[in-house]
């Protein structure tokens, strides 16, 4: 016990050093306030509701769905920014680029394969997600604009998925990439210009793979990355985590329920 | 059982800090599983195999300071190869390693290339970034070229040297063969250089067949081709029975008559049965045409047709009017037109009709052709391309009749269909199609090659060779074939050549065959009277040929003609033939030429000068040389015979003048007969 409370008082000291306060602002101590304001006064922190109901965080609550979503998603970012040091997103090399870190890149494959199997995990995670919240009815009022944004975020997420799909630049990749822009070209009136907008070209080859790259690689996560802000800030403005038992209309019916239960009762 | 597990979970992941630990000690093991198989990788495996067995070699110490650890790669850009093959395979350099056997240790045999020159992978294919021996090896999802087999690996040569080449005769052969066996007829194979490769078997015009040959011998002749020759080139196309014969009538009914390709004759043949034999002797007709003999063994050439069962084929009044004029019926036969005489024709014409084989049109028995059989036989020769090879009257050479080969090298293997049991690869599905077209489709129209196992994979590796990379190779590295020349000479020796047919066995300029030897510089190389008396009675040089120069029977006039001409024109810049004398050397000379001849450079093992004494018999015969080539040609032959004639056999011994001058002399000396028959011919 004693070393604990060393180690908490050395913990202490090093709070209430200068550089510390200087970047961390809500000081010491742990009252409601203090604690509220390390939320609140830290970037990364402020999206989230200052406070939660221990109830929200059991498993049964969320299934963990976002949050697990969010950590593929930085699983994502983490792996592809070393495979970004391997590969050029030009038709010669790209294939080779992937063959190199098949065989001859200290641990590519493992690197690569991180990164297709999260791809895939996400993709899953963010349907399961939208499940269980249509299910559970958190789209309702006031979170409709929240559940819209998850609507584009899964929309990214596939766009990403697909947009990644070309980059190994083999015949699976190529004739996917084919189909899904032919796909494309099917929209009335505008198909063809947003099928050659998309390869930058009319068929796939070094234009679309260099479209696909910048999308996959820059565009398409900094869009992801503001819109999952959005997303975390509207959770806290909307009032948190859904909870059924702790909605206003719940708690309505139930105040109704039990004054017309009394009313009876008399 | 439930409790166990119960408490096991509790310890585990009872609270979260323990929770946290196991978790975190999962995720190290499963983070150390990568560079676990980085360090338990095959490479590294072979690597280690390859330094114990060294280990107790006597040549360990240099085997050991030519090793290098870790990944190995050649890279050609240019090539766009990355070849990691040297991984594994270590030991490749190392000529000393010759007694291993052990793959992947075994030293590469000695090719004309630097290993770093072309990599692996441009010869045997393969997958030369792969650090695996599956994934290096074998066609994969990711990557369709298997390792080459090594009875095809000629093609790889292929692709850089567009022409014959000395180490690669399965190579040459199938090239060969696309063109002497038509291939290209149907199949438009078009060369890296641009050029579209030519057919080389002469199929035959049908528009006239009526005149030269029986409806029942052609019946017989679809029906099975090599029934007939054995050597035959045409393919077996399956026919039914109604098909040869509606084929048979509409080739008859379709043929329209040469004027004088049919003569009646009213010379009479020799009397002696043996004098036909003797004449198809004297005119080395066998040069061309084979004949099967009694043992079933081939005896004669291959530029003609085979002759084994000829009398069942011709028409007599054709036979005669072909053996007096063969240009008649077709100016552009390879056959010469020999100056016979009636008595000749008619001789020679009994002999070869004698050649027949009773079993061949025996049950052949066809009824007159309906039109609507005509009608139908015509279709038919529209359906299987017959005029994509053959001219015939009113049917048009169909263009693109077969798929174009032109880069069936790099035919992608998911674009073709298997049969069931057969090796997914391409060289087997090529091979395969080769030796039975219609085993993948009752429908096809390929027909049935009569090939041999040999045949097939030459054929084979020349298709293999015509493959994406000889396209995409950069220039500096292309070995372009030697370009056929379209030389004809001209006026009216030119025309006496072109009806001799020197151009079939002779080639002059870079245009001809290789049968008999280059004439390019024939006017520099022998003498005007020895040249005038072998054309009109041409003796043999070389003794141990069978293929020899024909007898034409030409007259004084041609003959003058034929000899002025090449002997003017036939000149080569190298050799004046006026710049030494042919006779008038001393006896010194001589005598030293004679010493050298038998001594220090001991000719006389090729050569044959003294017939009783010499049994040279690869090089041509000098017992008359004397009299036969200029002393100019023989002592620029002797100082270097490479550039007078590239690719002759006769080596080049780096004479010095004096030698070469002497031994000019002693071979000049030996002249036909005595001296004074010498001076008499000159005369």
């Amino acid at each position: 016990m004693a070393t604990v409370k060393t180690a908490d008082r050395y913990f202490d000291d090093l709070r209430s050093t200068r550089v510390w306060r200087s970047v961390f602002r809500s000081g010491t101590g742990s009252s409601t306030l203090h604690r509220a304001l390390a939320i609140q006064q830290n970037v990364f922190l402020h999206l989230f509701s200052t406070k939660v109901r221990t109830r929200m965080l059991s498993v049964s609550a969320t299934w963990y769905l976002g949050t697990l979503t969010l950590g593929t998603f930085l699983i994502l970012v983490a792996t592809g920014i070393p495979l970004m040091l391997y590969y050029h997103p030009s038709a010669p090399q790209a294939y080779a680029d992937t063959k190199d870190l098949q065989f001859v890149v200290s641990s590519g494959m493992f690197l690569r394969n991180l990164h297709r199997w999260s791809a895939h995990a996400m993709v899953f995670l963010v349907f399961a997600h939208m499940f269980k919240v249509f299910y559970r009815g958190a789209y309702r009022t006031p979170r409709e604009f929240n559940w819209v944004i998850g609507v584009v975020l899964l929309l990214i997420t596939l766009l990403l998925s697909y947009t990644g799909y070309l980059l190994p630049w083999d015949q699976l990749a190529y004739w996917a990439i084919t189909v899904g822009s032919n796909i494309a070209s099917a929209v009335p009136v505008m198909g063809n210009k947003i099928h050659f907008l998309l390869l930058g070209g009319n068929a796939v080859n070094a234009n679309a793979l260099l479209r696909f790259y910048v999308l996959h690689c820059m565009i398409l996560p900094l869009t992801a990355i503001f819109f999952i802000a959005i997303h975390f800030w509207r959770i806290r403005k909307d009032g948190g985590l859904y909870s059924h038992a702790s909605e206003p209309a719940t708690l309505r019916a139930k105040a109704t329920s039990s004054s017309t239960t009394a009313t009876e009762g008399q | 059982m439930k409790e166990k597990l119960t408490s096991l979970w509790q310890k585990l992941f009872g609270d979260s800090v323990r929770a946290f630990g196991v978790v975190s000690c999962l995720f190290l093991v499963s983070l150390a599983i990568a560079p676990a198989k980085n360090h338990f990788s095959e490479w590294r495996h072979y690597q280690h195999g390859y330094l114990k067995m060294i280990r107790n070699r006597s040549d360990a110490a240099t085997l050991q300071r030519h090793f290098e650890g870790g990944i190995q790669q050649i890279w050609l850009p240019d090539l766009g190869v990355v070849d990691r093959c040297t991984s594994c395979h270590v030991g490749l350099k190392e000529a000393s390693l010759n007694d291993v056997s052990q793959q992947p240790f075994r030293p590469h045999p000695v090719i004309p290339h630097k290993l770093g020159q072309f990599g692996c992978t441009v010869c045997h294919r393969g997958q030369g970034a792969a650090t695996t021996v599956a994934e290096a090896h074998n066609s994969t999802l990711a990557w369709e070229q298997p390792i080459l087999p090594a009875k095809y690996i000629e093609s790889s040569c292929g692709e850089c040297h567009r022409g014959t080449l000395a180490g690669t005769p399965q190579l040459n052969q199938g090239r060969s063969m696309l063109s002497r066996y038509g291939c290209v007829h149907c199949h438009t194979v078009k060369l890296p250089d641009g050029k579209i490769m030519k057919a080389a078997d002469d199929p035959p015009s049908l528009s006239h067949i009526a005149d030269k040959t029986t409806r029942e011998w052609i019946y017989a002749w679809l029906k099975d081709p090599q029934a007939y020759a054995a050597t035959a080139t045409m393919p077996n196309f399956k026919l039914s029975d109604d098909d040869a014969r509606d084929i048979s009538a509409f080739l008859i009914a379709n043929s329209t008559t040469v004027p004088e390709d049919t003569i009646a004759l009213s010379a009479k043949a020799a009397a002696d049965p043996t004098a036909g034999a003797t004449l198809y002797g004297e005119s080395f007709c066998a040069s061309c045409h084979a004949v099967q003999n009694a043992a079933g063994n081939l005896v004669g050439g291959n530029v003609g047709p085979e002759l084994t069962r000829v009398g069942n084929k011709v028409k007599p009044e054709w036979l005669q009017a072909w053996l007096r004029n063969p240009r008649i019926y077709n100016p552009e036969t390879a056959m010469p037109h020999y100056r016979f005489n009636d008595a000749q024709v008619a001789t020679l014409t009994g002999f070869l009709l004698a050649k027949t084989d009773s079993d061949l049109l025996n049950n052949v028995h066809l009824e007159a052709a309906t039109p609507e059989q005509v009608e139908h036989g015509k279709r038919l020769v529209a359906d299987y391309g017959c005029a994509s090879c053959h001219e015939i009257t009113g049917i048009k050479k169909p263009e693109n009749f077969a798929p174009e080969l032109s880069r069936i090298g790099s035919k992608p293997v998911t674009q073709l269909v298997f049969l069931r049991g057969m090796q997914h690869t391409l060289p087997d599905y090529i091979a395969t199609k080769i030796k039975q077209p219609r085993s993948f489709g009752q429908n096809l129209k390929m027909p049935q090659y009569a090939f041999t196992v040999a045949q097939i994979d030459s054929l084979t590796t020349a298709l293999l060779a015509l493959n994406d990379r000889s396209f995409t190779l950069p220039p500096s590295l292309t070995v372009a074939a030697k370009a056929e020349s379209d030389y004809q000479p001209a006026g009216k020796a030119g025309k006496l050549m072109t009806d001799l047919a020197c151009f079939s066995c002779h080639r002059i300029n870079g245009h001809g065959g290789d049968m008999a030897p280059d004439l390019t510089w024939e006017g520099s190389s022998v003498q005007r009277q020895w040249l005038m008396e072998f054309l009109k009675n041409p003796n043999t040089l070389r003794p141990a040929l069978i293929r020899r120069m024909p007898k034409f029977n030409l007259t004084d006039s041609e003959a003058n003609e034929l000899t002025d001409y090449i002997m003017t024109v036939y000149q080569s810049p190298a050799v004046d033939r006026d710049s030494m004398p042919l006779s008038g050397y001393s006896q010194g000379q001589v005598e030293l030429g004679k010493q050298l001849y038998y001594g220090k450079y001991a000719c006389q093992g090729c050569h044959i000068l003294d017939t009783k004494m010499d049994k040279g018999y690869v090089g041509p015969t000098l017992t008359r040389v004397g009299s036969r080539l200029t002393a100019a040609w023989v002592f620029q032959w002797m100082k270097n015979p490479q550039a007078l004639r590239p690719g002759t056999l006769e080596p080049n011994r780096a004479m010095s003048d004096e030698d070469a001058r002497a031994l000019t002399a002693f071979l000049i000396s030996q002249k036909v007969g005595s001296k004074s028959e010498v001076a008499k011919a000159k005369r």
